[in-house]
């Protein structure tokens, strides 16, 4: 599914707002893993959910996550997603470590991903706050391992409960000068997308 | 009702179910799908080897648009329809019943699970159609095959056996 802000102006706003706060998520994370990863927007989809789910079928497998919801808002979350073996090399990463031989991951390694999630979530929000003039601020970072579709599937529910359609802006990574095939998905609900057109129309 | 523990079969050829769809399986057939707080309804005919499974995100469609396979209200008379004009009508059908779980804790939609299930079941009474198994509820997301040969349903939740229903 191609890019959805093609042609509308309001979702070219809305692209451009996101634009700019994942810039001032991938400064914080060049300094929070020492320059090894950056972000850039990839996309902003505006799709019924059963078209917006199908760009995920990659995600049937086990999928580590960080989901941060955003407070004062009815729905918003933000997830960062890895396959298993990437997350825990971030996580080794960002000890200073080996990635441990045992299967279960130890509580520092699900820290260190935690951690990882509210410096970006926190910086991507600062910027949006600054945009919409509302003040927007991450939930504590949740932990999840399960099949990536099944978390998404959640986290759309509610938008999908008022909506027919919903929103998806998604981020590509750079990790040690390579592409990479994580994500940070930032799913905001129709409040707070009109909250944020409107200020900057406003603004304009 | 979980009857047995098991490894999920071979899925590489599996066709995926998808949000909102239903998929009408013949013999030999295998389907997977991936379920948080859907539901994941099966109907299946044992005589005839045929089953109908549908991902199903709402309990009712209330003028809204959407796939027949979205809502429960429209799943369920199109599952019928479809198996019907296979082959299985609907004296023969039995229904598993998998999903609906409220995931992240408080932060998460958790009543949407619980009202797809009301509503399945409910549609499930008034056709007079029997449940036979149900893996339901909980906090994690599940991952179901489908085998038309079998009629076997199993579920998988990561950091668990498998369990056949």
């Amino acid at each position: 599914m191609a890019d959805s802000t093609q042609g509308d102006p309001s979702l070219a706003v809305l692209k451009q707002a996101f634009a700019t706060a994942t810039q001032h998520a991938s400064m914080a994370m060049c300094q929070w893993t020492r320059g090894s990863v950056s972000l850039e927007l990839d996309r902003l989809h505006t799709a019924p959910l059963e078209e917006a789910m199908g760009l995920f079928t990659d995600c049937m497998d086990l999928m580590v996550m960080i989901v941060l919801a955003v407070k004062g808002t009815d729905a918003s979350q933000l997830i960062l997603s890895f396959d298993e073996s990437r997350g825990r090399q971030l996580a080794a990463n960002l000890l200073q470590r080996e990635v441990p031989a045992d299967a279960e991951w130890t509580e520092l390694e699900k820290s260190a991903l935690m951690e990882t999630g509210n410096i970006l979530a926190s910086a991507y929000l600062n910027e949006l706050t600054r945009l919409a003039g509302r003040q927007l601020l991450p939930a504590p970072p949740v932990f999840v391992q399960d099949y990536g579709t099944s978390v998404l599937e959640q986290a759309l529910m509610v938008q999908a409960c008022v909506s027919d359609e919903v929103m998806i802006s998604s981020t590509r990574f750079v990790f040690d000068a390579k592409a990479v095939d994580w994500n940070v998905l930032f799913l905001p609900d129709a409040a707070l997308s009109q909250t944020i057109q409107d200020a900057i129309f406003f603004r304009v | 009702m979980a009857l047995t523990t098991t490894h999920a079969p071979e899925t590489k050829n599996a066709q995926t179910v998808g949000m909102a769809q239903i998929a009408i399986v013949t013999d030999p057939g295998v389907v997977r799908t991936v379920l948080g707080s859907c539901i994941g309804l099966l109907l299946y005919h044992a005589a005839r080897k045929t089953g109908a499974l549908a991902h199903i995100v709402m309990a009712q469609q209330a003028g809204r648009t959407g796939p027949p396979g979205k809502f429960a209200d429209t799943a369920v008379p199109w599952m019928l329809q479809e198996l019907s004009a296979k082959g299985a009508g609907r004296a023969g059908l039995t229904a598993k019943i998998t999903g609906g779980a409220a995931m992240f804790g408080g932060s998460g939609p958790i009543q949407i699970g619980a009202a797809n299930l009301d509503a399945v079941v409910r549609l499930l009474e008034e056709q007079r159609i029997p449940i036979v198994a149900q893996h339901v509820g909980g906090s994690k997301g599940r991952r179901v095959t489908f085998d038309s040969h079998t009629g076997d349903v199993i579920v998988e939740i990561v950091g668990q056996q498998p369990v056949i229903l």
